[in-house]
């Protein structure tokens, strides 16, 4: 990888003009995103200033109330809760699927796409099913003499993370492995064969190795947590109401379209702003830059 | 020293893969064996056993025709995203211009929106337009949200691919295209073809944009299902998962059978 | 031929046939000898599907095509749009009222419709944009497995007191409906017949207290009933011809019918309906009597044709919610005071609903 650098058989102008011709790819994705997403949501946009003439009353609205700020803070605090638990379990699991032998990896891999196949909906249904007052968890519990009497495990921040980081597991796990496989396992084997502890190879040679997997996965399932809806209103209890939450029933049961398009472009602009700071943290050019 | 050390590092791993992947399935388990379930309602364990929900679901167009219809809204998705989202990855990853990071974040904002505010915006582009309530909207919707993943895997391997590999082919004579097509593309192939998985679940699983852009002659199996989970729950949901879970091993067993065979055969 | 070529030809073939209904499929045409219908789903949907549908569709020629669920957001986008896809939409009081406000329904031109029948249907069920089809309620449910039935909850005071009925209670959020403020001025002592105009105030004190006894706030009605028959609720205010389909069914549940609410799904027409004629034929025989009566045998929902009772047996109307026993026990919501338009022009559902929005996240 490093050693073909060296030689460079094009001058840097061609390869310059090469590059620049790759660029011209993202042309059709382009206009596919201006007329089948910017144009819509344009329109959206409008609604949030214009209530038949131009309107800050949206956005008073929503400032005026703290209920609205503890529902974003709500959401943020899940789906970070949420991409790190996932990173937590999801890391191990990926790197264990790049090291092992082939045979094993393909049983792993069919234990994280499996789930990946079954509904959402029916999914924290199962969840409500195990984690209830009567269900497996509780019945196990209670054999073993643990517990007295049922405990509540429904219906709070630990089965929402329950059921959101089972959805969201596969989102980490498969950009994980994508970067990892890719890594040259021979370069550990150096680090290590320098005098490295395997310690020391794994953070100063794997870890670097597989950031673009960690940044991908990371924005992944932040950025799917954050839109989840079925996940946090059916596991979920009363402190765990989502901003998707509000701004569905804003739209379908209050009818105010306005408000409900000042909320998503509110949440919009902070997502955005914490993606930017997410990726340049985790370094989405860092290892390209080498 | 050192190799016990890796022992005890391996062995926690496992451990940690295992519980994971316990972890993963139980859910799935428990659903398949509430499918077999006799009572019109969600138990477990079941008290009596049945395939009445199975039968349920083959025999009642109700169910049967949205589930055809979410298969070909997926694939179309998938092919488009898998499509669109590749040029976009090594667009942003190899091309050199100005804003690249900018059109990048572009890219992948319809992740950030919500949802629900998507659905609405295409709902009104799409009334004007007359294609409202065909799969047309349903493919079209799906593919907005469903591409960004596929550029997020996709750019993320174009990143750890060497650039060097395509100025060498270029530089013995490979045409743009070609270099493109030989060297780039096989390289990131694992990438490509995770996110198209992605976008086809994405699109198989979507409900939001199913139940504001679908209608009487568009009406998808999550549409269907959240249709039901909402006003009735009928068990027909849990066999159904249960038949997407078996479809979704067949597949992995018969792509880990068709690997081996072209294994053996070119002997590696 | 290699494993590449392989996979490109099948990559083609399946992508063609994939691509290929989307340029063929037109989309849903009520102008078309078509009439489409929005109903909720379920069971009652399969009911309008073999009882009412066949005698329509052969009387008129026009097929009925079925949806679900009304979102009063999609009205609301067709109308603006000019794009009406539905005809016929069946909906609550609350929808008709906040679609009314904004001017996406279309009257209903009661002459056309069968004299006779309506002579049979309540007048407060006759509204100028909306027919009442059938009766739900909101009652008190509960877990006949946990509490018995010998001493299970009467009334609405009952509910609110935490030690005499042990287990945790379920009460509504979201999905459409309003907070239960009426039940919570019940549960403090209020009279049935002096509820309105209601002291929100007062309700809403009463909510306080309802809070730590509630497990889980449920977002769907299916919700609140898999709920109850999990055990994870010993008591739930949820709508009782559910519950009383879950008891035939085999869950444990039972419905207490005294001090619930009643309210009306409608028949109404969205704004520029294309055929109106037709969907009102459909409308006369949605509330035929005899009709009405077959589908509350499946689906115990009150008709609102009380005719219906005369082809019920005594025993399938006793587990009905409009049944002479039990409707006496019950109260009609009043759909005028939550219409009613404050100062600040919104309504005080819209009041109560927001109000209800921020007091959950508050919590």
């Amino acid at each position: 990888m490093v050693m073909a650098g060296q030689r460079r058989p094009m001058g840097p102008g061609q390869a310059g003009f090469w590059r620049s011709r790759q660029g011209l790819l993202v042309l059709p994705p382009l206009i596919f995103y201006l007329l089948v997403y910017i144009y819509p949501l344009s329109r959206l946009w409008a609604w949030s200033f214009f209530d038949q003439h131009f309107t800050l009353e949206f956005y008073r609205e929503l400032f005026d109330e703290p209920a609205y700020f503890k529902a974003l803070t709500n959401t943020l605090e899940i789906s970070f809760l949420a991409a790190a638990l996932s990173l937590m379990l999801g890391y191990p699991m990926a790197y264990l699927m790049a090291t092992t032998s082939p045979r094993a990896r393909n049983v792993l891999m069919a234990f994280v796409l499996i789930p990946f196949w079954t509904s959402i909906l029916v999914r924290t249904f199962a969840w409500i099913v195990i984690l209830g007052k009567n269900g497996l968890v509780n019945h196990l519990l209670g054999r073993l003499g643990l517990i007295d009497e049922p405990a509540k495990l429904l219906f709070n921040m630990t089965s929402v993370q329950i059921g959101m980081v089972h959805v969201l597991l596969p989102f980490m796990v498969f950009p994980l492995y994508g970067v990892m496989s890719r890594i040259d396992p021979s370069l550990v084997r150096v680090a290590r064969s320098l005098g490295a502890s395997p310690r020391r190879a794994f953070l100063r040679v794997f870890l670097p190795l597989s950031l673009p997997g960690i940044g991908a996965g990371c924005v992944i399932t932040f950025l799917l947590a954050v839109g989840f809806y079925v996940t946090p209103a059916l596991l979920g209890g009363q402190g765990e109401i989502t901003l998707v939450m509000l701004i569905d029933m804003m739209v379908n049961t209050l009818l105010n379209w306005g408000l409900a398009a000042t909320l998503g472009i509110v949440l919009l602009v902070v997502v955005g702003i914490i993606f930017a700071v997410f990726s340049s943290l985790l370094g989405v050019e860092r290892v390209t830059g080498k | 020293m050192e190799s016990e050390k890796i022992g005890v590092f391996r062995v926690v791993l496992w451990v940690i893969g295992i519980l994971v992947s316990v972890f993963l399935v139980a859910p799935i388990i428990i659903v398949m064996i509430t499918s077999l379930n006799e009572m019109p309602y969600m138990e477990f364990p079941p008290h009596r056993l049945s395939l009445r929900w199975y039968r349920n679901f083959f025999t009642s167009p109700h169910w049967f025709e949205p589930a055809l219809l979410s298969v070909r809204v997926a694939f179309a998705t998938a092919v488009s995203a898998a499509f669109l989202g590749t040029l976009a990855a090594i667009g942003i990853g190899r091309g050199q211009f100005r804003f690249r990071r900018a059109l990048e974040m572009f890219f992948v904002s319809p992740l950030v929106v919500p949802v629900v505010v998507l659905a609405l915006g295409l709902y009104l582009l799409f009334s004007s337009l007359h294609v409202l309530g065909t799969p047309l909207a349903l493919y079209l919707g799906h593919t907005v949200i469903a591409t960004p993943l596929v550029i997020v895997i996709v750019l993320a391997a174009v990143r750890t691919a060497d650039p060097e590999m395509e100025l060498a082919a270029r530089s013995l004579g490979a045409g743009y295209m070609s270099a493109l097509w030989h060297v780039t593309i096989p390289i990131i192939r694992p990438a490509i073809l995770s996110g198209t998985a992605f976008a086809f679940l994405i699109s198989f699983d979507e409900v939001i944009i199913a139940i504001f852009l679908g209608g009487p002659d568009a009406t998808t199996l999550p549409k269907r299902m959240w249709e039901t989970i909402r006003f009735e729950i009928d068990p027909t949901l849990t066999a159904i998962s249960s038949l997407l879970t078996c479809v979704a091993v067949l597949i992995l067993v018969g792509a880990e059978g068709v690997r081996r065979t072209f294994q053996g055969r070119s002997a590696r | 031929m290699n494993r590449r070529d392989i996979l490109k030809a099948a990559g083609v073939v399946s992508g063609a046939a994939a691509m290929g209904p989307f340029f063929h499929v037109g989309p849903a045409r009520a102008d078309q000898g078509e009439l489409v219908v929005v109903s909720w789903g379920g069971d009652y949907d399969q009911a309008l599907r073999d009882l009412v549908f066949p005698a329509f569709e052969k009387e008129t020629g026009y097929r009925v095509k079925l949806d679900a669920p009304p979102e009063t957001a999609k009205i609301r986008a067709m109308v603006q749009s000019g794009n009406i896809a539905w005809d016929v939409v069946l909906t609550d009081i609350p929808a008709v009222l906040t679609l009314m406000k904004d001017d996406l329904l279309e009257p209903i031109d009661y002459g056309v419709l069968d004299q006779a029948k309506l002579g049979r249907i309540p007048k407060e069920l006759q509204r100028s944009h909306a027919l009442g089809q059938r009766i739900y309620s909101f009652n008190i449910l509960y877990n006949s497995k946990m509490i018995p039935k010998d001493k299970h909850p009467r009334n609405w005071a009952d509910v609110w007191d935490g030690k005499a009925f042990p287990g945790g209670r379920t009460f509504n959020f979201q999905g459409g409906i309003e907070p239960q403020l009426e039940t919570a001025l019940l549960a403090d002592g209020v009279p049935i017949d002096k509820l309105y105009p209601l002291d929100v105030e007062r309700a809403w004190k009463m909510y306080d207290r309802l809070r730590p006894l509630v497990t889980k706030w449920y977002t769907s009605h299916a919700e609140a009933i898999q709920l109850l028959t999990a055990g994870e609720a010993s008591i739930g205010c949820t709508i009782g011809p559910r519950g009383i389909t879950a008891k035939h069914n085999g869950a444990p549940i039972e419905v207490e019918y005294n001090q619930g609410k009643l309210a009306s799904d409608n028949w109404c027409l969205v704004k520029g309906v294309r055929n109106k004629k037709v969907a009102l034929e459909f409308i006369n025989h949605a509330i035929d009597g005899k009709a009405q009566a077959g589908i509350a045998q499946r689906v115990p929902y009150g008709p609102s044709n009380v005719a219906a009772f005369d082809f019920l047996s005594p025993q399938e109307a006793a587990d009905l919610n409009t049944s002479p026993e039990n409707i006496k026990e019950q109260y009609w919501q009043n759909v005028e005071w939550w219409s009613s338009v404050e100062p600040n022009g919104k309504t005080q559902r819209e009041i109560q609903a927001q109000r209800f929005a921020t007091w959950m996240l508050k919590g």
